[in-house]
């Protein structure tokens, strides 16, 4: 059963209709990219799936659940974590403190941070650091470990690429790949090589719609299909 | 003459006794400062996770003073030590926020969620409403009661035991009891307001939350939950600020301290930066201080103003809007809805 069915689903900024039928299928364990152009829609899906921008009409279902509509905090309590643009820290508190609010209640945070500082050096060496004095990459591992350190089954990543270093772009690509072990994954990425290397499978979208999909097996963004869509 | 003209002479003919003066200013400062923040942390905690301008605000002072008082004048008898009723102060502060924390979480549930979505305007026009409906409500009452509303309620004021009310010699410096309580209890508010920030899981979701309401809900946090909580607490604390306005001299409960708690817990706001909690405490103290430096100038007939204090605190807030108008610890955005 897919972990992650979104239906037909319709969403509107005030009187934009951005997505117009957008439908994708994730099953467990799988990494599925979103590409294509800048203000097709792709933001704006995971934001749909998240129910931080419900939709109109159409329906999402998460783990068997009807999700749509239901306030944000609920479905990321069901285990959907969030990897925004831009990374979003809470740039005046701590790297710890940002890790501890994505500690579910009730659990204990000590293995959970251990956890991330394993992965990341770099954040248990600047842990009592505001995230705001970190830098591009290492907010953006830090928003990783934030996405991983839940009980998450599924992780929306948004953009993690965007304005890094290739160098530092190497480090997020394998905090990635160390975070899909345990969970299943939709991507968001501008830099077409990146997402498939990344991914098992790909959605193209185009004016807020699917527009290709398939594997990602052998695709390079000479083929036709994807240069017709991702020219500017 | 500003005032540090007037000071310098008086500092030059009598060192000593300057410096007992100096003591007296200061002390007085503080105990203002303590009341300062009391009135306007509420405030500031509300603003900086929601980024709602709550209005309402003074008049949960304003209610903080009167129900304060009546516990006071029900319970308080003749033959009380000072023990007993600065005990039973304490119960009624307890009381008092409970039951107004409870009715300001209320009014967030069914008068702030509906309007949420609309601009911030409504919510002024919403809050402002309420405080003055609630003012009118309270000079209905005190009409009723024979009491006029616009006159400190004497016999809330009189149950301040003697042991506050009178001056002690520190140092050769005479200064009111009541001061040091202040200053006790806003050390007491400020520290348990900063341990609930900064060592709570709550705490922590509120200041992730001033900063950015909707990532704390991608994390699985129920923000509206802590808009309630908070909004509660907000009200609640400014309830507390009243109940400790009853026993001051200077204030004292009347209708009238529904804007004037407004007023003031603006003016520390905007001076320390709008949902900043460092801010509220350093600019708490300034005002404080200005409040008292420009007391003791007006006392010394210097400039025969009454008004001279409020005059003072009010241009502090101008010289900040146009210096600085983010306020001393202001950040460019916070939280909202």
């Amino acid at each position: 059963m897919a972990i992650l069915s979104v239906e037909d689903v319709h969403t509107y900024y005030g009187q934009s209709h951005v997505l117009q039928g957008v439908s994708l299928e994730v099953e467990p364990g799988e990494i599925i990219a979103l590409i294509g152009r800048n203000g097709v829609g792709k933001t704006t899906t995971l934001r749909t799936i998240l129910q931080l921008t419900p939709p109109r009409t159409g329906q999402v279902i998460f783990k068997g659940e009807n999700v749509t509509d239901r306030p944000t905090y609920e479905v990321a309590s069901m285990g959907m974590g969030w990897v925004p643009e831009e990374r979003r820290m809470f740039s005046y508190l701590t790297v710890e403190e940002n890790l501890r609010v994505a500690v579910p209640k009730g659990v204990d945070p000590a293995p959970r941070l251990e956890y991330a500082y394993e992965l990341f050096a770099d954040l248990d060496e600047f842990r009592y650091k505001d995230a705001g004095d970190l830098s591009g990459g290492q907010q953006q591992m830090l928003a990783i470990a934030r996405g991983m350190i839940g009980d998450n089954d599924l992780l929306l990543v948004d953009e993690p690429s965007e304005g890094l270093a290739p160098m530092i772009v190497d480090d997020v690509v394998d905090a990635l790949r160390a975070a899909s072990e345990d969970t299943t994954m939709v991507i968001v990425e501008q830099n077409f090589s990146l997402a498939m290397d990344l991914a098992d499978r790909f959605y193209l979208l185009d004016q807020g719609q699917v527009v290709e999909s398939c594997s990602t097996e052998g695709m390079t963004a000479d083929d036709e299909r994807i240069r017709r869509y991702l020219s500017a | 003459m500003s005032e540090s003209l007037v000071l310098v002479p008086l500092l030059l003919d009598d060192p000593i006794s300057s410096l007992q003066v100096a003591l007296r200013v200061f002390v007085e400062g503080l105990g203002k400062g303590a009341v300062f923040f009391t009135i306007a942390v509420g405030l500031t905690l509300i603003f900086g996770l929601m980024g709602v301008l709550n209005f309402a605000h003074g008049a949960w002072g304003m209610l903080g003073a009167y129900l304060g008082g009546l516990v006071m004048v029900f319970v308080i008898t003749g033959g009380m030590g000072p023990l007993t009723v600065v005990l039973i102060f304490f119960a009624a502060i307890a009381l008092v926020f409970a039951v107004l924390t409870v009715t300001g979480a209320v009014m967030e549930i069914k008068l702030m969620r509906p309007i949420y979505d609309r601009t911030p305007m409504y919510q002024i026009i919403l809050t402002f409403g309420v405080a003055l409906i609630l003012e009118e409500l309270i000079r209905i009452t005190t009409l009723t009661f024979g009491q006029h509303p616009e006159v400190p309620w004497r016999a809330a004021m009189d149950t301040l035991p003697d042991v506050l009310g009178h001056r002690y010699n520190i140092l050769g410096a005479e200064i009111r009891g009541l001061y040091f309580f202040e200053i006790a209890l806003g050390v007491v508010l400020v520290l348990a307001v900063y341990l609930f920030l900064t060592r709570t899981l709550y705490g922590l979701y509120i200041r992730a939350g001033s900063e950015d309401p909707e990532m704390v809900q991608a994390l699985g946090i129920n923000v509206r939950q802590a808009f309630t909580v908070v909004f509660g607490i907000g009200m609640g604390l400014a309830a507390v600020g009243g109940v400790l306005l009853m026993w001051d001299p200077l204030w004292g409960p009347t209708a009238h301290l529904n804007i004037d708690i407004l007023l003031y817990a603006f003016v520390v706001v905007i001076i320390g930066g709008l949902g900043s909690f460092k801010g509220t405490v350093v600019a708490a103290f300034i005002v404080g201080m200005a409040d008292s430096i420009a007391t003791y100038v007006f006392h010394q007939g210097y400039i025969d103003h009454s008004g001279l204090p409020e005059i003072t605190v009010f241009g502090l807030l101008v010289l900040m809007l146009i210096l600085r108008p983010k306020g001393l610890f202001g950040v460019e955005e916070v939280g909202g809805h």
